[in-house]
């Protein structure tokens, strides 16, 4: 009965005027950032970190959640009108959704979206209130080796599941690794891989380069092609409401996404973008209508779009619970708790309950915020994808400069944001994958640590990770999420038919 | 062989020399972690895994990494990539990302001595323009609100340092 009395008190924080107009803050943000295509939540939290240092956590923290909520309401609005997804999480649901947009059912389109992702949502932050403090307690058990074990786990997931080359995937995440090295050893004080520059001793601060990576590298990766597209929004004519027979179909579809998407996310396996696949094909395969498929089938908006809302509060758990982020939006999260002290895992359930439960009760309240958002006041986020390009591109630069430049009034910290956003256009250009890489600034630091730990407890024994059955689990988990993709070919190989595509690839690893 | 042949060997070519270099700027970054390596001090006192270990390992993966890509593009190329890379060549216009990110330098650099709004003012037309908006008028009173309502809300408001340059006295 725990629960119920702290989600009271959670709701009872989280209702007061201050916090209910930053969750309002964060959801209309969201949504709006959402909307624009190339930008997405990583990106807007990672920009707005530096303005909330002198914030209260707990109401920064649920702005944040906000703006991450809405940004995966607003995704869709674009996928359907534009096709053009506005995080990697909707790609999927630009199939249907731009098909029914064509052919004049645009608004029943949006309709089944938003009121998909109203149901997911509540019901995995439900899911998220009773599994989340259940983990919290197990994960008291961790032990160093396990943490070291279950980061290895993290970054063989994010790399071999998202992005269509595992060798690119894999150098990303170490390109990654290389820049969370840069700076002084925790340990012993040493300085690494300086090359003697002093402002590179604290280390290539995480904002750094989320926003190099996401905000000027898309930029420049915009900016090389911005002569060469056009974009046409598709209008909405009729009013944004359902059919009977549309509630019909919608409703199964919504349930069967969010079952998909909140145990997806949970696990660490790059958060919304496969769940979104999977519904996608689970909704194709059980369909009575299948003529429909690639002209507009409306469960192959409500399915993907709900797990995608599902997979948000799924995220949330491993967040919450062990510290550890399965998406790039996530990362840029957990560097949000570091800013406040606050170290998300086990104990901060017992540490923070005050926060953690304000945060959870936010969702619920930020999930009718958001339902009033998208359905009656859709029209005037349709209204921004009016912006032009030239204008979005260069705002993105301004916003982008200016969030990193008022950390600290460094103009070689913008320099040094400029040439990752460099690194991010190439890396854009030849398929790489920039999530693995700020997962790997991120969490590479705990991956350290706990490896350090845990070879000093066991006195240098390296089979300490294999001994013990949790961390020897975890690898073999890492090792499962390396060889998945690959177990078509081989069925097929045993089959003796011809392969028709070397590894299944779940997303393109263009989060941001 | 016909022109048209010609040309899209020559695109496919260009395409594969990019990836090659980018494999070549791959194994060349593990090559610099690995030669700091030995520049890390080993601090003193005795601990189990000394901060050299993980620079170590990182860098050997980056150099096998970017070993096995550039193996990869020359002995099984990656067909979709390769054909991806060749779309983005024929449309991309380098003149603009070079423009871009000079600008952005400049940008940098102005901040200190022409003061945040001032700055911000002069950048968002440039860049607008260079991104291909033709109406210069709209961009530059765009660009001076924004510079100065970032600029007055982050200083007044957030408690957020900004330089003020040239319009100290002013603002």
């Amino acid at each position: 009965m725990d629960v119920f009395t702290n989600l009271l008190h959670g709701f009872a924080s989280a209702l007061t005027p201050q916090y209910l107009l930053l969750a309002a803050l964060g959801v209309t943000l969201g949504t709006a950032i959402g909307v624009l295509p190339g930008i997405g939540p990583a990106l807007t939290v990672a920009l707005l970190l530096p303005l909330t240092y002198n914030f209260d956590p707990t109401g920064a923290l649920i702005m944040f959640a906000g703006i991450y909520y809405g940004g995966m309401y607003g995704g869709s609005t674009t996928s359907i009108l534009l096709n053009t997804p506005g995080e990697s999480a909707s790609v999927a649901t630009t199939f249907e959704g731009f098909a029914m947009a064509k052919s004049g059912r645009g608004g029943a389109a949006l309709a089944t979206s938003a009121i998909g992702s109203f149901v997911a949502g509540t019901i995995s932050t439900l899911l998220l209130t009773f599994v989340a403090p259940i983990i919290a307690k197990i994960a008291l058990l961790f032990q160093p080796a396990d943490y070291f074990s279950l980061t290895v786990l993290a970054f063989m997931s994010v790399t071999a599941l998202v992005g269509k080359s595992f060798l690119r995937g894999m150098t990303s995440l170490f390109i990654g690794l290389f820049i969370g090295l840069i700076g002084i050893d925790v340990l012993t004080g040493q300085p690494r891989l300086t090359f003697g520059m002093p402002e590179l001793l604290d280390g290539i601060d995480v904002v750094v380069v989320a926003v190099g990576l996401f905000a000027v590298g898309e930029a420049l990766y915009v900016a090389s092609q911005i002569r060469n597209t056009k974009d046409e929004i598709l209008p909405v004519k009729k009013g944004i409401w359902m059919t009977k027979e549309e509630w019909k179909r919608s409703w199964p579809a919504w349930l069967r996404g969010t079952l998909i998407g909140f145990p997806f996310g949970a696990l660490p396996a790059g958060g919304a973008e496969i769940p979104t696949f999977l519904s996608y094909t689970t909704e194709k395969r059980l369909s009575k209508n299948k003529e429909e498929w690639g002209h507009g089938a409306i469960e192959g908006v409500a399915g993907p779009e709900a797990a995608n809302n599902a997979a948000f509060s799924g995220v949330l758990v491993p967040l919450l619970t062990l510290g550890l982020p399965t998406s790039a939006t996530a990362a840029i999260l957990l560097v949000a708790f570091q800013i406040y002290n606050l170290q998300p895992g086990p104990l901060l359930f017992q540490k923070s309950p005050d926060l953690v439960w304000a945060l959870i009760a936010s969702l619920y309240i930020g999930n009718v915020m958001l339902l009033i958002l998208n359905l009656p006041l859709i029209r005037i986020w349709i209204k921004i994808l009016e912006i032009p390009r030239t204008l979005l591109y260069a705002g993105i630069l301004v916003f982008g400069t200016l969030g990193v430049y008022s950390m600290s009034n460094s103009f070689v910290d913008v320099m040094i944001m400029y040439a990752i956003g460099v690194l991010g256009f190439f890396m854009r250009r030849y398929g790489f994958p920039v999530g693995p890489t700020i997962l790997g600034v991120i969490l590479l630091p705990m991956a350290e640590a706990q490896f350090r730990r845990a070879l000093s407890i066991s006195q240098g024994d390296l089979s300490v990770f294999v001994t013990r059955p949790l961390s020897l689990g975890l690898l073999l988990m890492a090792v499962g999420a390396v060889l998945l993709p690959y177990v078509p070919v081989l069925i097929a190989r045993l089959r003796r038919k011809p392969v028709e595509s070397r590894r299944i690839v779940f997303g393109d690893g263009q989060e941001d | 062989m016909t022109q048209n042949d010609a040309k899209s060997a020559s695109l496919s070519a260009r395409a594969l020399f990019g990836l090659r270099l980018a494999a070549l700027v791959v194994i060349l970054l593990g090559g610099v972690i690995l030669t700091q390596v030995p520049h890390i001090g080993t601090g003193a006192g005795f601990i189990v895994v000394g901060p050299r270990v993980f620079p170590t390992v990182i860098g050997i993966g980056v150099l096998l990494l970017g070993i096995l890509f550039l193996l990869r593009t020359t002995f099984q190329p990656d067909r979709d990539l390769i054909a991806e890379v060749e779309a983005e060549e024929t449309s991309t216009d380098w003149a603009t990302i070079v423009l871009t990110f000079l600008s952005l330098v400049v940008y940098a650099a102005l901040l200190k001595p022409l003061g945040y709004a001032l700055a911000t003012g002069l950048f968002f037309p440039a860049v607008a323009r260079i991104f291909g908006s033709t109406r210069l008028g709209r961009d530059v009173i765009i660009g001076v609100i924004l510079g100065l309502v970032i600029y007055l809300s982050f200083t007044q408001i957030l408690g957020v340092r900004l330089p003020a340059g040239l319009l100290a006295g002013i603002l």
